[in-house]
């Protein structure tokens, strides 16, 4: 099990950002500043909750205004951002791009440059920091809905990024693996920002944003946020 | 998702990429000057050994070559027909032997080695500006992880259509492959820059 300990906090700030994809707006004018360690986002499906995480990494580019992490511009310095913010898909078989998991997890250290004993070094540590060293081998279409989600974890965080974002990452797992993912969660040192429609993963966190039509409609703490939410959905 | 790779420590596990590579293109290029069947059966013969003994499963090793072998059977036949019996079991004999020691290389080479082995070779190409090396690399990758995928995605199609009593007809069968297959695509291209790739 991870311990957590202290990492770096980002200042994640959305200054005047709004997305448009054609016609449609999918984020509307935002102001918001976040500090926090650990922060739930939550609201119903095409709310604008996966575009406005995808922001902050750089992977959805705002059409107007700016976001800044950390005081880097996620359009300008994209491969800083890159660097800095660890992203989990919503099927974390998508970014799984080799067959097997310490290749896999390898990939993203090529990527930075790393060369052979110390991508041995790091795979097998991050593995092993995950209780996961017997899957080294294991072909990623064998793996666990569980053992999957932890496995895009470790191939994300094995590059030591500042912030992770989770884009519901229990969805379609059981309770016994919700329960493993959720663990590991609260044992990461980074400032993790997580998308999720299973609210008990976000009640203990900080701050609770809700979306609702492309807005913000709720900045709080969890309670009051997800009441808010409930009476929203009903 | 599967990989064609299997785990093993036999002689071709321990050769690299570079001369796994070298070794099948000179074995392609010297063969198609073999003619006689005489010389040709004992090097197809240790091809097919070769590939035997990896470790697959009989079921599996015949299921990855079949519809080559089934291919290169109607070739021959037709070889037999228009040129006769050493005509016919030169040429199958010749393609078979590459296939099965390209089936060998392909399940004795990690799908990594590949890339790093294939974006190396490109980096001549890469300094002249025709490629970038990465690229041809990541997308030959790509292709070897994703192909089984899709096969996956369009037997679901199929027990859809059956679980749902609807014929199967190519339009109902590949339209919603191809959507869902691009669908994919996007979200896979942004893991892709999400993991760093575009840092090289």
């Amino acid at each position: 099990m991870l311990q957590r300990s202290e990492g770096t906090v980002l200042d994640i700030r959305f200054a005047d950002c709004a997305v448009r994809f054609g016609d449609k707006t999918a984020l509307f004018p935002l102001n918001l500043t976040l500090t926090e360690r650990r922060i739930g986002i939550i609201g119903l499906n095409g709310s604008g909750k996966t575009t406005f995480a995808r922001l902050i990494n750089g992977l959805v580019k705002p059409s107007g205004g700016k976001v800044l992490l950390g005081g880097l511009d996620t359009v300008t310095d994209e491969k800083q951002v890159f660097g800095k913010a660890g992203f989990i898909f919503q099927n974390p078989q998508h970014q799984l791009i080799m067959p097997i998991v310490e290749e896999d997890i390898a990939f993203g250290l090529k990527n930075r440059g790393l060369k052979g004993a110390e991508i041995t070094e790091r795979t097998a540590a991050i593995l092993a920091r995950f209780g996961i060293s017997h899957l080294a081998r294991r072909r990623v279409h064998e793996l666990s809905g569980g053992e999957t989600q932890l496995v895009a974890m470790a191939s994300v965080l094995v590059t030591e990024p500042d912030i992770l974002i989770l884009d519901e990452p229990t969805n379609q797992l059981d309770l016994k693996n919700r329960a493993l993912v959720a663990r590991t969660i609260d044992g990461l040192e980074q400032q993790v920002l997580v998308i999720s429609h299973d609210l008990s993963l976000v009640e203990d966190f900080e701050r609770v944003l809700l979306f609702h039509g492309g807005r913000l409609a709720g900045d709080g703490a969890p309670g009051e946020i997800i009441a808010r939410y409930r009476e929203l959905a009903a | 998702m599967k990989s064609l790779y299997v785990e093993g420590g036999t002689p071709l596990h321990r050769i690299t990429v570079r001369t796994k590579l070298v070794m099948l293109l000179a074995a392609s290029v010297v063969l198609f000057f073999v003619t006689s069947p005489l010389v040709l059966l004992p090097i197809f013969l240790l091809c097919a050994a070769t590939y035997f003994t990896l470790g697959l499963p009989l079921r599996e090793a015949f299921g990855r070559v079949g519809w080559v072998l089934f291919a290169i059977l109607i070739l021959a036949l037709a070889t037999l027909y228009f040129d006769g019996a050493r005509q016919a079991a030169a040429m199958a004999l010749r393609i078979g032997a590459v296939v099965f020691l390209a089936a060998a290389i392909t399940a004795t080479t990690a799908v990594s080695a590949f890339m790093d082995e294939i974006t190396i070779l490109l980096q001549p190409l890469e300094r002249v500006g025709l490629v970038r090396a990465a690229d041809v690399g990541l997308a030959l990758a790509l292709v070897i992880r994703f192909v089984p995928e899709i096969l996956e995605r369009y037997g679901h199609i199929r027990e859809a259509h059956r679980a749902r009593g609807l014929p199967m007809r190519p339009l109902t069968l590949f339209a919603p492959l191809i959507i869902l297959t691009l669908k994919d695509a996007d979200t896979i291209a942004m893991a892709i820059d999400a993991r760093g790739f575009r840092r090289q």
